[in-house]
């Protein structure tokens, strides 16, 4: 959680990268989802001719995975 | 220079300004239009290039305990840079990308500063050839960094495979893929670029818009007085954008390496 406390910068190996780093990531996880699983929902679209409804359930798949991963990859450090 | 205060004056210069206006005529063979080998652009950049090495040389060429000004002028970039990004970012194993990052956040700044420098006043970042160079090689930095760090297979499996069960991994994997490899280079170069672009634009608009208005008839002198007066708020702005991207450049290709070195949970 972004409020949870954090110790200082020790400048050891295992820091979780500081606040830049991590919001870029996070963005580029979130539209990146919805890019790649809508191409692909697009692709099923022109191949099968379903007129955007696979566009439609690849965003939102993508949503998905993209919040999966903000949460596996920057959430909770172990 | 005061040619082209005439053709200001005169009302003859084009507005709005267009992507033309970011090709500047050719130094080398003089007043070119449609040679670009040796512009304007080029000579900052080698300038840029030059000033940084002179800076730098000139500055450590006698270090002392106690520093001098210019010492202490040049120790206070790359500690700024070493500390606040490479060590903050990356950890103690940032310390050896410190001079790679100061160069690139030097060059990157200076590069940018021209565009509000008097007689540059463009800057080579607002032509997307150089920040895609500049993303390029961050990009090539990150993944060698990673594969030497963890060998090839184990540095993608890493970089790809998220700390998932296996049921969503093939939703997943091919988001990882795209954030990492193919969106992290073009994001870089186009922030950069788009930032200069849009500020050189900016100033543009409202210099010109100021010479324009005053042309079609004199009664807007005092709109044209207040154009110029939002130049100058907006040089200011211009300021500010210039440091920024510069650090969010460099701030950025830490974290990537960082991300290339991170340790699996």
């Amino acid at each position: 959680m972004a409020g949870d406390q954090k110790p200082p910068n020790a400048g050891g190996a295992d820091d979780v990268p500081s606040g830049a780093g991590q919001g870029w990531t996070a963005l580029s996880y979130l539209i990146g989802g919805m890019l790649v699983w809508g191409f692909i929902g697009w692709l099923v679209d022109q191949w099968l001719d379903t007129g955007g409804i696979a566009t439609g359930i690849g965003v939102v798949l993508g949503m998905a995975g993209g919040i999966i991963l903000v949460v596996r990859r920057l959430g909770t450090p172990t | 220079m005061f040619g082209q205060a005439n053709v200001l004056a005169a009302g003859q210069a084009a507005f709005p300004p267009s992507v033309e206006d970011f090709y500047l005529p050719s130094i080398l063979p003089w007043g070119a239009h449609d040679s670009y080998w040796f512009t304007k652009i080029t000579a900052m950049v080698w300038i840029a290039v030059g000033v940084l090495i002179i800076f730098f040389l000139a500055t450590y060429r006698n270090p002392q305990l106690v520093p001098t000004k210019k010492q202490w002028f040049a120790e206070s970039i790359y500690g700024f840079v070493r500390n606040n990004i490479a060590v903050d970012m990356i950890g103690h194993r940032g310390v050896r990308f410190a001079p790679y990052f100061t160069t690139l956040f030097c060059f990157v700044l200076l590069t940018n500063m021209f565009a509000i420098i008097p007689f540059f006043q463009i800057s080579p970042n607002s032509h997307i050839a150089f920040p895609a160079i500049l993303a390029v090689i961050s990009y090539l930095l990150f993944n060698w960094v990673g594969i030497r760090h963890h060998g090839f297979v184990k540095y993608f499996k890493n970089s790809l495979i998220p700390p998932a069960p296996w049921y969503i991994l093939p939703l997943l994997i091919p988001i990882e893929f795209f954030s990492t490899f193919l969106v992290r280079p073009f994001s870089l170069a186009v922030r950069l670029f788009a930032n200069m672009f849009a500020g050189h634009m900016l100033l543009l608009v409202f210099t010109l818009g100021g010479f324009a208005m005053l042309s079609a008839n004199t009664w807007l002198a005092p709109v044209s007085v207040l154009s110029w007066t939002m130049t100058i708020a907006l040089t200011f702005l211009e300021f500010l954008v210039i440091c920024l991207q510069a650090y969010v450049f460099t701030v950025l290709t830490a974290s990537y390496v960082q991300g290339a070195l991170a340790d699996e949970h």
